[in-house]
């Protein structure tokens, strides 16, 4: 109609074609507008409308379960349980307080506290509860309201509840393994999660197939089981747990190892806390491992390792004896004994260890200086110092399979050090230098072995998804720590202690005859933080074994700041490893002598 | 130059256009223009699949179960058919002589709306519901007003008071005072209120109003727009959303960027009836003032340009349709509804494109609501009626008959027109 694009307005029919021309006009106007819209933009148009619609979402992978040997099977202590999130998309609720009446029959509690939920506004996701069960989530599933919602999560159950708590850690609400081996090992056990892009609705819920939907799934975690025994565990928790009120101490840890292989087969700490319950815990020292990540000033259970250095570098020999004139003047000051039945006379190796004498421990870093001499000089501080950090790798952590290991502190063998002399002597006998439980069982288990440091573990083995197991072996740090016969040497020689403790009136210290049980007491001044040492507060350690024909099991104990009357390792340490040592052998777990 | 065109179209509408007294009934009636009923079956059909295809989207969005929205849908559909029959079948005459009961009617149904208690979710006086079903009160007062219109400006034009101020003009100042009180104040609804403007403006400059005239009208108008933009600041952010559209995507302008995304994202052939993602709650109102978008998303631009030729068929046969239309009332009863469904399509798409602002008004035919599809329906059953009383050829072809009759064999021709009959032939041949 080429007329109507030259409308005549003066009539009737001009005036009609001039509108609708205006309305066609308008209309290829449109459609020029959908040609830029559509086809000219739509690369714009499309990645806008996936920038909005594509969405990411991680899916979370099973953590792997964490088990130990009880008997002799392994039986999980960390399981994963599925608890599910209860919300609302609260426009769909029609009848708040009608679904919160049936939420309360279900979860319990007061109808009206699900008011605020099921009402909230300008949201389409609130939270009502957390945890639910999988029972309960049938329930409320089957209640097939719209605007009931859950999601399930996993969740860490603790079928022991607090037992071994330190030593597993426990995982936080974004799924991350802390402290313990659920942080150590956190990369094995959570597994690799998947992923899933998906074109979504508003809300995130993914819609049917399309070509942008992609998704790789989830690659769970291994399963780690422990090289705790799990009654030893249970057992040492106990004692510690008793011995903690006893002697009103501040922190009690304890280890058991066994020295051939470096096993942990207990690893404790009191007091403690549930996992399953973390987010409760206010006071965040309950999830340290006092055993791996708190070195202290030892005390003379540190004599154990300057006798076994002393003797495998020849300064000494185990039935020598010597002149103690009970103190020594070291760079000025005065090195003196503590022991109440010191004073100067002839005494020998057994009777350093026995009577803890400070002098001796002294006395064997000046064999080490020169022999038959009585200075210090640098190659006893050196041979000291190398003995220490090269043999016995102190001041470095030992790897354990924990989270927040410490590395201690050994001070270093430097020659300027105008007091390196005085130093050195205190060092001897555990002062001035710092090791955890962890570092000190692992020294001593390399002597007793007969001079082989195995890395300590809590990992007897690893299972893949796939059920493969991969055996952790023992890992040996060190092959040389000392000769075989220093720890034959060493062993009576502890074996001497505890008989002197015996006879000196400590009857716990009584053991059947077919069992070796040796050890070392430690009473170690507290050092202030301001510099210089408590006068009246002392740490209490015991390092000890014990055995049939061969030591089979090494124990450390940490008692922190006990309260107790007389020096703090004869009365805060010395019955702790007690407690354990009859405990491990009344139990069974040791064998006795042929 | 406006004066000589203004009486020119004064005496050639007197001439052109039917006089007051004559019905349709008096003039041989034939078959109606079928395409008519076809492109609007189409348009009803797209929009039943369209709903159809969102319904589970939808309903994800408020609850209510999937097949909810069809189902209404399909009654709306099946009411709509019913209005078409009835307003077909209903001689015209009949309707242009109960107007007054029509205006009663939609002046009570206004009336209710705005006394009822309004729903939450749309806190706007415009829906009068019972029984479950809701009813814009709206669409009944611009059907009511088409016609009152149509036989206000009949009389006026066979009286030759059409140019007549006291007569005409000021009643219909007076009209639409009144309505934009109503329906965009008190209704809140610029949208309908621009679509009554639109209507009964384009009715008069066809009914031979001058020019001038019109101008007055058109400045008094926009002055009442300017006035209520002002008293309603959301609608000038609706107009910055407009003049800006992508700048507030995350705030005003959400719906806007949403429909462009829904639009630009169809890309050629569209991403399929089943397939789009935009009615999943990130396209506001997607089953109505939204839904063209979600329908260019779905069929991509050649399924945009197709609907946009079908809506382009449809006003053409209608404007068609008010050129042969035997008699004033009639043609201005055409007219009127073509220009009150073309201004929502234009308004409606407009919006989607970004090249109007939001409206909120529905697309005929397709958008979900049943008082927007029936009275549509309604309104195009007028104009089937009339298309029975139309010439079946053009108005220059039956003068190049007349001619040639005159000189001629005339009864041979008169079969060929069938007898259909134009005032211009001066007669029944």
């Amino acid at each position: 109609m080429p007329e109507s694009f030259k409308p005549d307005l003066s009539t009737v029919t001009g005036r009609i074609r001039f509108w609708s021309s205006l309305i066609i006009l308008a209309l290829i106007i449109f459609g020029i507008r959908l040609f830029y819209v559509q086809v000219i933009r739509y690369a714009h148009y499309k990645q806008a409308a996936l920038n909005d619609q594509l969405k990411q979402y991680q899916i979370p992978a099973t953590r792997g379960i964490i088990e130990a040997e009880d008997g002799s099977s392994d039986v999980p202590i960390v399981l994963n349980q599925k608890l599910y999130t209860l919300f609302a998309d609260p426009p769909f609720i029609k009848h708040p307080y009608s679904v919160a009446q049936q939420l309360s029959k279900i979860i319990g509690g007061n109808p009206d506290s699900y008011l605020p939920a099921l009402t909230a506004k300008n949201t389409q996701y609130s939270i009502i509860a957390y945890k639910l069960t999988g029972a309960q989530n049938q329930k409320i599933t089957a209640l097939n309201d719209p605007g009931l919602g859950t999601q399930g999560q996993d969740y860490r159950v603790y079928p022991d509840g607090s037992l071994a708590a330190q030593v597993l850690g426990f995982v936080n609400n974004q799924g991350v393994g802390e402290y313990g081996v659920e942080q150590a090992l956190n990369p094995i056990l959570s597994g690799k999660p998947g992923m899933l892009k998906a074109i979504t609705d508003i809300n995130g819920v993914p819609l049917a197939a399309s070509k942008e939907n992609t998704q790789i799934a989830p690659t769970p975690g291994s399963n780690v089981v422990l090289t705790l025994n799990l009654g030893i565990q249970q057992q040492v928790e106990s004692i510690l747990a008793k011995e903690y009120k006893a002697t009103k101490s501040q922190e009690l840890s304890a280890i058991v190892m066994d020295p051939y292989n470096g096993h942990i087969k207990a690893m404790a700490n009191y007091p403690t806390y549930n996992p399953a319950d973390y987010a409760n815990v206010s006071n965040p020292k309950l999830f340290q491992n006092y055993a791996v990540d708190y070195p202290i000033e030892p005390g003379s259970v540190m004599k154990t390792l300057t006798t076994s250095a002393a003797l495998n570098s020849g300064a000494i020999t185990a039935n020598e004896s010597f002149y103690d004139p009970a103190h020594w003047v070291i760079d000025g000051f005065n090195i003196h004994d503590i022991s109440i039945d010191g004073g100067a006379r002839e005494q020998n190796i057994q009777s350093i260890l026995a009577l803890s004498l400070n002098t001796g421990a002294t006395w064997m870093l000046m064999q080490m200086s020169h022999k038959g001499g009585t200075q210090i000089n640098a190659h006893g501080i050196e041979t000291w110092h190398n003995y220490m950090v090269q043999h016995f790798l102190l001041g470095q952590t030992t790897g354990i399979e924990q989270g927040y290991e410490a590395s201690g502190y050994v001070p270093p063998a430097n020659l300027n050090d105008p007091s390196i002399n005085l130093r050195y002597a205190n060092t001897a006998f555990g002062q001035g230098v710092s090791i955890t439980a962890i570092q000190l069982i692992s020294a001593l288990s390399s002597v007793l072995n007969g001079g082989t440091y195995y890395k300590p573990t809590l990992i007897d083995k690893i299972i893949s998804p796939s059920g493969k197991v991969s055996v952790n072996k023992p890992k040996v740090e060190e092959r040389n720590v000392v000769s075989p016969w220093v720890g034959r040497e060493l062993e009576p020689l502890m074996e001497g202690v505890v008989k002197a403790y015996l006879q000196g009136g400590f009857s716990f210290m009584n053991f059947p005859a077919n069992y070796i049980v040796g050890g070392k007491t430690g009473t170690a001044q507290v050092a202030k933080p301001t510099g210089g040492y408590y006068s009246n507060i002392y740490n209490g350690t015991y390092i000890g074994f014990v055995g049939g024909d061969t030591p089979q099991y090494v124990i450390v104990v940490y008692n922190i700041k006990p309260n107790t009357p007389g020096y703090a390792g004869s009365y805060g340490g010395q019955p702790v490893f007690a407690d354990i040592a009859h405990m491990l052998i009344n139990e069974g777990y040791v064998t006795p002598k042929e | 130059m406006l004066n000589r065109i203004s009486n020119t179209i004064f005496s050639s509408g007197r001439k052109s256009l039917a006089s007051d007294g004559e019905t349709l009934t008096s003039v041989r009636r034939h078959q109606p223009d079928h395409w008519l009923l076809i492109e609007c079956l189409i348009l009803l059909a797209i929009g039943l699949a369209l709903i159809y295809s969102i319904s589970p989207a939808l309903a994800d969005t408020t609850g209510v179960s999937g097949s909810y929205y069809i189902v209404r849908q399909v009654i709306a559909v099946a009411l709509a058919l019913v209005a078409f029959f009835i307003t077909y079948k209903f001689p015209i005459a009949k309707w242009r002589a109960y107007y007054k009961w029509l205006l009663a009617a939609a002046a009570l149904c206004t009336l209710i709306a705005i006394v009822l208690p309004v729903n939450p979710n749309y806190p706007a006086h415009r829906w009068v519901r019972f029984a479950g079903f809701s009813f814009e009160s709206v669409e009944l007062l611009i059907f009511a007003l088409l016609v009152w219109f149509a036989h206000f400006l009949a009389v006026r034009i066979k009286n030759g008071t059409i140019t007549n101020f006291t007569k005409t003009i000021r009643p219909i100042l007076g009209v639409l005072l009144i309505i934009a009180g109503i329906v965009a104040i008190i209704q809140s609804d610029l949208g309908s209120t621009g679509v009554i403007v639109a209507m009964m403006g384009v009715m008069l400059f066809v009914a031979g109003i001058p020019l001038k005239r019109i101008m007055i009208i058109a400045a008094v108008i926009v002055g009442l727009v300017i006035i209520s933009v002002i008293a309603f600041p959301y609608r000038l952010a609706r107009i910055e959303t407009f003049l800006h559209p992508t700048s507030n995507c995350q705030t005003t302008g959400y719906q806007a960027c949403q429909a462009m995304i829904a639009v630009g994202s169809g890309g050629i052939s569209g991403l399929g009836l089943g397939s789009g993602v935009q009615a999943y709650g990130y396209l506001p109102e997607a089953d109505n003032d939204s839904i063209f978008a979600i329908y260019a998303e779905k069929f991509g631009f050649i399924g945009s340009i197709i609907l946009l030729i079908l809506f382009a068929g449809l006003f053409w046969r209608m404007a068609k349709i008010s050129e042969g239309a035997p008699d004033d009332f009639s043609k201005l009863i055409v007219v009127g509804a073509l220009v009150w469904m073309s201004t929502e399509t234009l308004i409606n798409i407009g919006a989607m494109i970004g090249l109007l602002p939001l409206k909120g008004i529905t697309l005929p035919f397709i958008s979900y609501g049943g008082t927007s599809v029936v009275f549509f329906a309604a309104s195009l059953g007028l104009v089937y009626q009339v298309s029975c009383y139309t010439p079946r050829v053009s108005l220059k072809d039956l003068k190049r008959i007349r001619r040639r009759a005159a000189s001629d064999d005339y009864s041979s021709y008169g079969r060929r027109i069938r007898g259909a009959y134009h005032s211009d032939l001066g007669g029944r041949g």
